[in-house]
């Protein structure tokens, strides 16, 4: 297989993986607001631990570099936030009835689907920089879909949509991860300067979606405590993997 | 103001855990990873025994008899900087000073909150300030500590980076994130505390 191709295939299984958060649902026929706080709170330690490994690995390349494109990466998602109107997941999901069903579940697929390009871009750019990245944070990417897709089903189910077309919908949200990690892998492949420059834009991006979406939402739902305990846990366990492996 | 003050507290201590991480595990991953459940569990066992767990920090309305709460948490915290201190001066001397620095950055704030609460009791300036300063006394305490039991026995680096890196993470998830969400927005508050992170770490960087 052609390094391209190994890039979408695992890309590609990222996303297959968000489908995965529809299955509580077959399991259990609903989930609290709760649960999905704790799962976003395990998403958020993922994350982070993941963009730890990414800004250790782009200041090996350039620390300034790195640290640019960190800023990049966090202006990238503050003008995407602009431009949907900062909705916010929880909000979405369980805030008051206002917005009509319709534009609800839009809105939640829309969002998900545009955190889903900067994932794609980590995928990509982790493979510039070796197979041990690329395997740790396509694993936290792929682990971290899940509850996305849990938050998408929660918001589509209960309005009469099928669990298998909420899995549909939830690996839609990810498609965008194999589409722009290939394009990512092959510009750090082929200008290598721009390499620290990519890892240092996901490592941005992610952390600045944990901060300003997944933790304040986990908050809400859950008791600080178990959320605390969960990402500091589920980041630390992270960096530790991608050391041993 | 103070959310600001708290999401830089909170960027410092992520960065100076980061750095932790980065310099301190070595190879012996086990015990970096023991020591971080230790670290985790250490924060949580003194916020549940405190019963300091859901305090906000925040102090404009505190209700009396909570004020020595403060107190308390700001002595737990200085616990685990001082191990935090001690252990980067293991690693190299200059990464010492520089995390030393940072945390000390970081006690700034949290003393303007200490002696906010304790002006409002009658307290006067200069008791509010020396109170502040022994209150961060186990720092330097533990800062030798750590520090000399790691040149005594090396093996014990990972254990106690690894206490620190849990227990800094966890704290700043437990109180400085969600306190600071109620006090500002989450757009300024996630720009502050990446900015702070990114200097640590670039810093580290630098003396390493």
């Amino acid at each position: 297989m052609s390094d391209t191709l190994v890039v979408f295939v695992y890309a590609l299984l990222t996303a297959l993986a968000t489908g995965l958060g529809a299955l509580p649902f077959v399991l259990f026929g609903e989930v609290s607001p709760r649960f999905v706080a704790y799962a976003g709170a395990v998403a958020a330690g993922l994350m982070l631990g993941a963009s730890f490994g990414l800004l250790a690995e782009g200041s090996e390349y350039g620390r300034g570099a790195t640290l640019v494109g960190g800023l990049l990466g966090v202006v990238f998602i503050l003008v995407t936030q602009r431009y949907l109107g900062n909705h916010e997941a929880p909000e979405l999901i369980f805030g008051p009835a206002g917005v009509e069903s319709a534009r609800k579940m839009l809105l939640v697929v829309v969002v998900m689907t545009v955190h889903s390009f900067a994932e794609g871009v980590a995928v990509g750019v982790s493979f510039g920089g070796g197979a041990t990245l690329a395997a740790v944070i396509t694993i936290a990417i792929a682990i971290h879909n899940v509850p996305e897709g849990v938050a998408i089903t929660a918001v589509l189910r209960p309005r009469g949509v099928s669990v298998a077309r909420c899995a549909g919908w939830s690996v839609f949200s990810s498609l965008p991860q194999p589409l722009m990690a290939v394009p990512a892998f092959l510009f750090v492949e082929t200008f290598r300067v721009a390499l620290p420059y990519g890892l240092g834009f996901a490592a941005g991006a992610m952390v600045y979606m944990v901060l300003v979406e997944l933790l304040p939402e986990a908050y809400r739902f859950g008791e600080r405590a178990q959320v605390a305990t969960l990402a500091t846990g589920s980041a630390i366990a992270m960096v530790l993997f991608q050391r041993w492996l | 103001m103070i959310g600001w003050a708290n999401a830089l507290a909170a960027g410092l201590m992520l960065g100076v855990a980061y750095t932790l991480l980065t310099e301190g595990l070595g190879t012996a991953l086990l015990a970096g990873g023991a020591g971080a459940l230790l670290g985790i569990f250490f924060v949580r066992g003194a916020h549940a025994a405190a019963g300091t767990g859901e305090l906000d920090a925040d102090l404009v309305d505190l209700p009396p008899g909570k004020g020595y709460k403060v107190v308390l948490v700001d002595v737990l915290h200085s616990a685990d900087e001082g191990v935090a201190i001690g252990v980067a001066m293991a690693v190299s001397m200059p990464l010492g000073v520089a995390m030393g620095l940072t945390l000390g950055l970081h006690n700034v704030p949290e003393a303007m909150v200490l002696s906010s609460v304790l002006a409002r009791r009658g307290v006067s300036p200069t008791r509010a300030t020396l109170l502040a300063v022994g209150v961060n006394a186990p720092q330097v305490a533990l800062a030798v500590a750590s520090f000399s039991l790691v040149a005594s026995w090396p093996a014990l680096l990972p254990w106690l980076a690894g206490f620190a890196v849990g227990a800094l993470i966890y704290r700043t998830l437990v109180e400085l994130l969600p306190e600071s969400y109620h006090q500002a927005g989450q757009t300024s508050i996630a720009m502050v505390t990446l900015l702070a992170t990114g200097v640590v770490v670039l810093l580290a960087g630098v003396v390493r």
